[in-house]
């Protein structure tokens, strides 16, 4: 055991000293995240503030029937209103964008307001538009005139105001927002945390086993009385550790990103806090533990497969596009941890992600999840010594 | 001492290889080593020659223990190399014109590397290497990263890092290849200096000079067989040409 002490203290301090192996597990880790989260908090801005500014073309239909409710959308320079629409052409101009939205007074309107009952309107938009600028700027008119006129009416007779709001009713949903945003935005996290847990470790791995070979210095270390058992365990170590540093940095970086960047949406902001939680921040980063140490082993082994460094970068490059397929799947709506995802490397993190930072998530689940992952780490780190063992893998011409 | 008894390696090869090998990876196999037989005695220096390709890397990484033997026995100071291949790599230096160092260590966290790994303990590797490093040297760039270090420098960090659990067998595999005469000198030193020591040498090489001035027995290697063995009296003894070099181009090309 103490020669595997010996070889991961080296490999270590090698590795450490490696500045393409820092950028990755560094720098990239802690600016990825706070560039990311500028640039989706500047294209929010961006693409609200277009939609603010947009002038809603809105029809107004039966504007004989509720000139003050026109005058107030004429007022709005936002809006522009036409007149000169028929009721069944509504639908086709919303649907080709001639019209943002539309308002249809019947004609029995100021009949009813004036009899002191209900009256109706309807409106017309399309909810797929963004942001739904036009829907709130026509519900606003009409509720600012509704106002108006319940407000005549309670000063008329005279009456208490709350007599009118007999129950008050604050609306909430019945999913947490935590629970809500971490299941939708929740997920681009672990994507986060799973690709640069891998890219940070890559560079390492190629260096400790296709490096060896590069750098004639495979037979130096096997010359040595380490066995491979011990190489093998002192460089995995090693680039697990590289990995998961790389999935904890990340989250430094989210840290640093959500302390720097202003005016970031405060549904991200939620999401981000809710990670850097402690509880949470520990439970993804137990996760993480067994699936660096399954990338460590995936990594060397295609690393010492691998003649040259650059052989090594064109085999395990694609591996890292590999792996995000389990975890954009873990994205789709309608995938959800149960006892089988449970047991899916990679999309299990993803998903059990999710539930921990919407906490959701199931103890026996997320046990699976455990030791599904640990089973798997084990079963890598064996192949990468059977691997390792071959002479026809480290000799290959 | 070195005792090789029979020692065979079979390698399998691709299809690739087949093509380019024709009649002799018939089957799928190559035979690179075949029965070979030899032994080295303490104090002196076997030379293993043959031209490229003749298995001589083949036979060295087998004492070394990187490869395994597909069949026969070879023993290192007694210890079973078959059997027992990490007391075997305890007991000898291996260093080969290949033998890279780790370019981000300093010179001395390189042998220090090597004494942890032999578990030399504290005061033994301190004492070794500063004898080391006052025979070759080497304070002067004992801290400096070895990427730093010149061609001659990175040659003394290696020998260092290759007897610095003094070793009682040494092996090198064509350690002068792509040196040039400087640092060529310096190995030649080594070696007669390891034998000074009472050392058990053993190494490859196509030089037919560093044959004549080294060797005190020789073992001639070609295509994976060996066909001559003896002292280098009785290298001389049989000699029907004018040179070592002569000699040797002749023996291979009646093989």
């Amino acid at each position: 055991m103490t020669r595997t002490v010996t070889i991961f203290r080296k490999e270590l301090k090698d590795t450490m000293r490696d500045k393409r192996t820092i950028i990755m597990l560094v720098v990239v880790p802690i600016l990825v995240i706070p560039l990311l989260l500028g640039l989706v908090t500047k294209l929010a801005q961006v693409m609200s503030a277009r939609a603010e500014s947009d002038v809603s073309k809105v029809a107004f239909i039966g504007q004989d029937y509720a000139p003050e409710l026109l005058a107030m959308f004429a007022e709005d320079s936002l809006v522009e209103v036409r007149t000169d629409v028929q009721v069944g052409d509504i639908e086709t101009l919303i649907q080709d964008d001639s019209l943002d939205g539309a308002i249809v007074v019947p004609p029995e309107f100021g009949r009813r307001i004036e009899q002191d009952r209900q009256a109706t309107v309807q409106i017309y938009f399309r909810s797929s538009n963004q942001l739904n600028v036009t829907e709130r700027r026509m519900r606003n008119a009409v509720e600012a005139f509704d106002e108006e006129i319940v407000g005549g009416r309670i000063r008329r007779l005279n009456l208490d105001e709350n007599l009118f709001d007999a129950i008050a009713v604050t609306a909430n949903d019945v999913s947490s927002l935590q629970e809500v945003l971490g299941k939708t935005v929740g997920g681009f996290l672990p994507y986060m945390f799973v690709l640069l847990s891998f890219t940070g470790a890559m560079y390492a791995g190629i260096d400790l086993g296709a490096g060896e070979k590069e750098r004639g210095t495979l037979e130096t270390i096997l010359s040595s009385p380490a066995n491979r058992l011990e190489i093998v365990l002192g460089k995995w170590v090693v680039v697990g550790l590289v990995g998961f540093g790389s999935a904890i940095l990340s989250m430094v970086g989210l840290y640093l990103g959500v302390q720097t960047v202003a005016d970031i949406p405060q549904e991200f902001l939620d999401v981000a806090w809710s990670i850097l939680n402690v509880k949470v921040f520990v439970m993804i980063a137990s996760l993480m533990v067994p699936l660096a140490a399954f990338f460590a082993a995936l990594i060397l082994a295609g690393s010492v497969y691998s003649k040259s460094y650059k052989e090594a970068q064109s085999t395990l490059t694609p591996l890292s596009i590999v792996i995000i397929i389990p975890v954009v799947v873990g994205l789709m709506p309608g995938v959800e941890l149960n006892l089988t995802t449970a047991l899916v490397p990679i999309l299990n993190v993803s998903l059990a992600t999710k539930e921990v930072i919407a906490g959701t998530v199931d103890p026996l689940q997320l046990t699976l999840v455990y030791v599904s992952l640990f089973a798997l780490a084990a079963a890598s780190l064996w192949f990468c010594v059977t691997w390792f063992n071959k002479e026809e893998v480290l000799f290959r011409t | 001492m070195i005792r090789v008894e029979n020692l065979s390696k079979t390698f399998k090869v691709n299809r690739r290889m087949r093509k380019e090998l024709g009649d002799i990876a018939r089957g799928g196999h190559v035979l690179a080593v075949d029965s070979v037989s030899f032994q080295c005695e303490p104090g002196r220096v076997l030379g293993l020659l043959g031209p490229n390709g003749a298995g001589k890397t083949t036979a060295l990484r087998m004492i070394a223990t990187m490869l395994r033997p597909t069949s026969g026995r070879f023993f290192v100071d007694g210890a079973d190399g078959v059997a027992n291949p990490r007391e075997v790599r305890g007991r000898i230096g291996f260093l080969t014109g290949n033998t890279g160092l780790y370019d981000r260590l300093t010179a001395e966290e390189m042998v220090r590397y090597f004494a942890d790994l032999h578990r030399m303990s504290a005061s033994d590797f301190e004492r070794r290497r500063d004898e080391l490093f006052d025979q070759l040297d080497m304070h002067g760039f004992a801290n400096k990263r070895i990427a730093n270090l010149s061609t001659g420098m990175k040659q003394k960090v290696s020998i260092a890092r290759t007897i610095i659990h003094d070793p009682d067998v040494v092996v090198f595999d064509e350690p002068t290849a792509g040196l040039d005469v400087m640092t060529s000198r310096r190995i030649v030193e080594l070696i007669r200096s390891c034998r000074a020591q009472g050392k058990t040498v053993l190494f490859s090489t196509h030089i037919m000079g560093e044959v004549q001035t080294l060797c005190d027995d020789i073992a001639i290697i070609h295509r994976g067989r060996i066909f001559f063995r003896g002292t280098k009296a009785d290298f001389e003894a049989q000699m029907t040409q004018p040179s070592y070099e002569d000699e040797f181009i002749h023996l291979v090309g009646e093989a």
